[in-house]
């Protein structure tokens, strides 16, 4: 599978809310999509190109925006293929996609513990390896591990 | 007894780690659970950020105490993947050396646990001492039995030691007909096949609807192994198969396992004969100076000013012994990570524990999970 | 010269150690009344229990070692190897420690039932070799049901193990003490029907009867169905692998015992291990002829002094040892396949063994095992 084919299937269904499908060295590519469209990119992602298995969910922190990347394995193609979106970090929010890979679930709350990206409608949107009220998101860059009057830990009783 | 709520862990024996499974039960039977996570994060991804890139190999290590030399392999992978640095041949025939004798002490520490969670004792006994001579050959070319720090970005760190080919090729006998014993005390007794036949069924669309990978999934009879279908290193030139079963219970990751045993030790066999033959470079010779230079000198043409390289994301998966393992490595023109992400097989095999564990026994946990073989330090990173 | 029974021994020790008390009193009116027979009695009774006490406390560490140090050959090592030669002293320097730590008990655990559950299934265990006979002239006396009374101390114990479970105020605790009681109960039936069998054919419910009336030929050829039946079922009292769910330490932590530290938990070793020993010498006295040998044996392997105990313990041993290597090569079953065999398959089985005891009794002489006595001769 090229890039060409994700583009190819993709593009009707998302018209402009389509970024573009980059080539990436050992994938099938990288398919970038505006937030809005995430539902209608994971449903034909999943559906219409064979990818049933999302391997993971990460965010990215790049200060002023955060990226939000999804790993997809077809078992069809034998490939990998990235999806990203670019979220602002004041109003970090996408739509989960663990309604439709399952195995999402764990990892978007990890990405939302440790890189402050909400999931809407996420089933159980708890900490996952952070302790309950904790209050700080650790990967984010703002987050300085050698600043130790940073280092104390605050937690919210909630 | 009425419905209740028991805490197997954060210290329990089922455990093989530090976490909590929190089970709702009735009586014996199992009614809901909820794996609870975090009691061994460390912050591997945010140390990473911090650090050289070859000093990230330290983590990795520590990332799974049973398998450090696959998680090295695929952090390598990705950083390489971002600087865009290719190793030497015969680095990649050391890197999948590595990663089988890895594999081989990984599943052999998962039969000891295992074997151990269902009762039997001396089996235990047996897999801790086989593992311990897949160690002594690590030791031999590492000077470690759990911390290796041995792969390099650009290649490995030394090559083998004189006379490393003989003993683990007598290793290798050795193990070969271990297994044998092993099927025979498992796969013989009666009461071994009455604990496992059936149980924690998770079948091939479910598992692959929850992210479930590695043995878990080819016990289910989905034909998936990173090392055939997206070959790293050089995998593509040696002659495997990939071990299947189609039972999707604890029987059939059993089989899968001791199977995988197998052709580990058939990859090896050809490994150790290419190495024989292929003296050359472990390392490749262009690499970043910043890569593992803490102390390098700042001046005219120091490590700060040596930002040529190509800003970009590296991704890498490898077929780690509990299954598909996956990293990305952003690299932003630094000398440091800019951000390191591991994917986790026992963290998508973990998540999807209601599945396999609702409805059996509280005795049945045991064996389901050892089935699993939970590896929490890269769960939890 | 008499023979000398331990009951002759502690006797004859207590009316010495008298004897000399009243010789340090110079013959008052004080040492007339310790050498009141009824004293002397008294102290003779006591240096019995005494002896019963040290000798049964030590075949348990020692049986403790043995396991240790069989299980260890099983797996490819050594056992334990530093304390003492072999080994030998480990399990006392293990005892010490253990006498020696500190006994927590959980907040909200019941005082009373946490501390009685452990002793009185100590003691339990203990009672039952007052009553079990040893060799000729070793035993308390023959007892006319002694067969009865030993197993029903023997099954005492499912109570004071949940007990114990149920005041340690811990869930796995509780788990723990209610598979137990599931358990011992489901294989008591099949355990008391085989023993049965052996009393129909002996006769009596005597043990000292039952070992005379193996003279001729031990029971286990005859009655190997009752034998099958009782290893099985005294392997799940014991709460041994395959049958240690009570105790399976992957789901259960420790099962019943999780919250004992220190002496109670000792109590709860050692006790276990005296049941491991008292069900191996009930098998030796039931089925393997006690301390008897059969007759092609030359005499002078039985006629040495204390022979009988020599064979017994050596018997004994080699039914540990057995149950140890079971213990070593055998996965644990699950609750209700533990329950499952013991009510379909172990009691019709036991039930058949009865049968074939009573067909064996009415039938009188088998072609290679002899005629048995007439019942009660």
């Amino acid at each position: 599978m090229q890039p060409q084919d994700l583009q190819r299937a993709l593009a009707p269904k998302l018209g402009e809310r389509l970024l573009g499908v980059e080539p990436f060295a050992g994938t099938a590519g990288r398919v970038r999509f505006e937030r809005t469209a995430a539902l209608e990119t994971f449903r034909a992602m999943r559906d219409d190109l064979g990818f049933a298995h999302c391997a993971m969910v990460g965010g990215i922190d790049w200060v002023e925006t955060r990226e939000v990347l999804y790993v997809l394995w077809s078992d069809g193609a034998r490939q990998y293929a990235l999806l990203s979106t670019t979220v602002p970090a004041n109003d970090a929010h996408v739509e989960t996609a663990s309604g439709v890979w399952p195995s999402a679930n764990w990892h978007e709350r990890e990405a939302w513990e440790m890189v402050d990206i909400t999931f809407d409608h996420h089933p159980d949107l708890r900490h996952l390896l952070m302790p309950d009220g904790y209050a700080f998101h650790p990967l984010l860059r703002s987050f300085k591990l050698h600043e130790p009057e940073e280092l104390e830990v605050k937690v919210r009783h909630v | 007894m009425s419905e209740m709520w028991i805490n197997m862990g954060p210290q329990h024996p089922m455990t093989h780690g530090l976490w909590n499974l929190r089970v709702q039960i009735d009586g014996e039977l199992v009614r809901a659970v909820d794996p609870e996570m975090g009691y061994l994060h460390r912050g591997i991804e945010k140390i990473s950020e911090d650090r050289h890139y070859n000093e990230v190999i330290t983590l990795m290590d520590r990332c799974c105490y049973v398998a450090g030399m696959a998680w090295e392999h695929l952090y390598i992978l990705g950083a390489e993947a971002a600087l865009q640095v290719r190793p030497p041949e015969r680095a990649d025939y050391l890197r999948v050396l590595c990663d089988e004798f890895q594999r081989l002490g990984s599943h052999l520490m998962w039969y000891a646990a295992f074997v151990q969670d269902l009762g039997l004792m001396s089996p235990f006994l047996y897999g801790m001492r086989d593992r311990d001579l897949v160690l002594d050959l690590f030791q031999s070319f590492t000077g470690a039995r759990m911390t290796y720090e041995y792969m390099r970005v650009g290649g490995v760190r030394n090559d083998l030691p004189p006379g490393f080919a003989d003993r683990s090729r007598k290793v290798l006998d050795w193990l070969d007909d271990r297994f044998r014993e092993y099927d025979a005390l498992c796969l013989g007794s009666t009461i071994f096949r009455k604990r496992c036949d059936g149980l924690g069924v998770l079948k091939g669309p479910e598992a692959i609807a929850h992210g479930v990978t590695g043995p878990m999934l080819r016990a289910a009879g989905v034909k998936r192994d990173l090392r055939k279908d997206r070959p790293y290193s050089a995998y593509d030139r040696v002659d495997f198969d990939v071990a299947l079963a189609d039972s999707a219970d604890v029987t059939g990751r059993y089989l899968v396992r001791m199977e995988e045993m197998r052709q580990s030790v058939r990859i090896l066999r050809q490994v150790l004969d290419w190495l024989d033959h292929h003296p050359g470079p472990v390392v490749a010779d262009r690499l970043p100076r910043w890569l593992g230079a803490p102390y390098a000198p700042v001046g005219a043409e120091g490590y700060l000013l040596k930002r040529n390289y190509p800003k970009g994301l590296g991704l890498s998966a490898i077929e780690e012994p509990h299954g598909e393992a996956l990293s990305y490595v952003v690299n932003d023109g630094g000398e440091h990570p800019y951000r390191v992400k591991f994917r986790s097989p026992v963290f998508a095999n973990l998540s999807a524990a209601s599945t396999y564990l609702v409805g059996y026994h509280v005795a049945d946990i045991p064996p389901i999970m050892g089935s699993v073989d939970v590896c929490v330090g890269e769960v939890d990173r | 010269m008499s023979t000398v029974t331990l009951y002759s021994v502690s006797y004859d020790l207590a009316h010495d150690l008298l004897f000399l008390l009243g010789w340090i009193l110079h013959y008052g009116p004080a040492a007339a009344a310790v050498e009141n027979p009824n004293v002397v009695t008294g102290l003779g009774v006591l240096i019995f229990a005494a002896i019963l006490l040290a000798a049964s406390m030590l075949n348990t560490i020692v049986l403790i070692w043995y396991e240790r140090k069989l299980l260890g050959r099983f797996m490819d090592r050594r056992g334990a190897m530093h304390v003492g030669y072999a080994g030998l002293l480990q399990n006392f320097a293990d005892g010490l420690k253990l006498f020696r730590k500190h006994t927590t008990q959980p907040a909200e655990a019941d005082h009373v039932g946490f501390y009685f559950g452990p002793t009185a299934y100590m003691v339990s265990s203990l009672v039952i070799f007052g009553i079990l006979p040893i060799s000729t002239g070793w035993n308390s006396g023959a007892l006319p049901l002694s067969l009865l009374l030993a197993l029903v101390v023997f099954s005492f114990a499912p109570l004071f193990i949940f007990v114990s479970a149920w005041s340690s105020n811990n869930k796995y605790s509780l788990m723990g003490g209610l598979r137990s009681a599931a358990q011992m109960i489901a294989y008591e039936v099949p355990l008391l029907l085989a023993v049965v069998a052996v009393v129909v054919v002996a006769g009596s419910f005597s043990l000292t009867t039952i070992v005379y009336e193996q003279q001729n030929y031990w029971f286990w050829g005859p009655l190997v169905v009752a034998l099958v039946v009782f290893v099985a079922a005294m392997l799940a009292e014991m709460e041994r692998i395959p049958f240690d769910l009570p105790e399976a330490e992957a789901e259960l932590v420790e099962g019943w015992n999780t919250e004992y530290g220190g002496m109670l938990f000792a109590f709860f070793m050692l006790a276990d291990y005296l049941r491991a020993l008292v069900g191996s010498i009930l098998i030796v006295l039931l089925f393997l002829g006690g301390w008897t040998m059969p007759g092609w044996v030359p005499s002078a392997a039985t006629s040495f002094p204390l022979a009988g105990i020599f064979w017994f313990m050596l018997k004994t041993y080699l039914v540990f040892g057995l149950f140890v290597w079971v213990r070593a090569s055998l996965p644990r079953v699950r609750t209700d396949q533990l329950l499952r065999v013991g009510w379909n398959r172990l009691i019709p089985l036991s039930l058949l063994s009865v049968f074939l005891a009573a067909a064996l009794v009415s039938v009188r002489c088998l072609p290679v095992f002899g005629c048995v006595p007439s019942p009660g001769g």
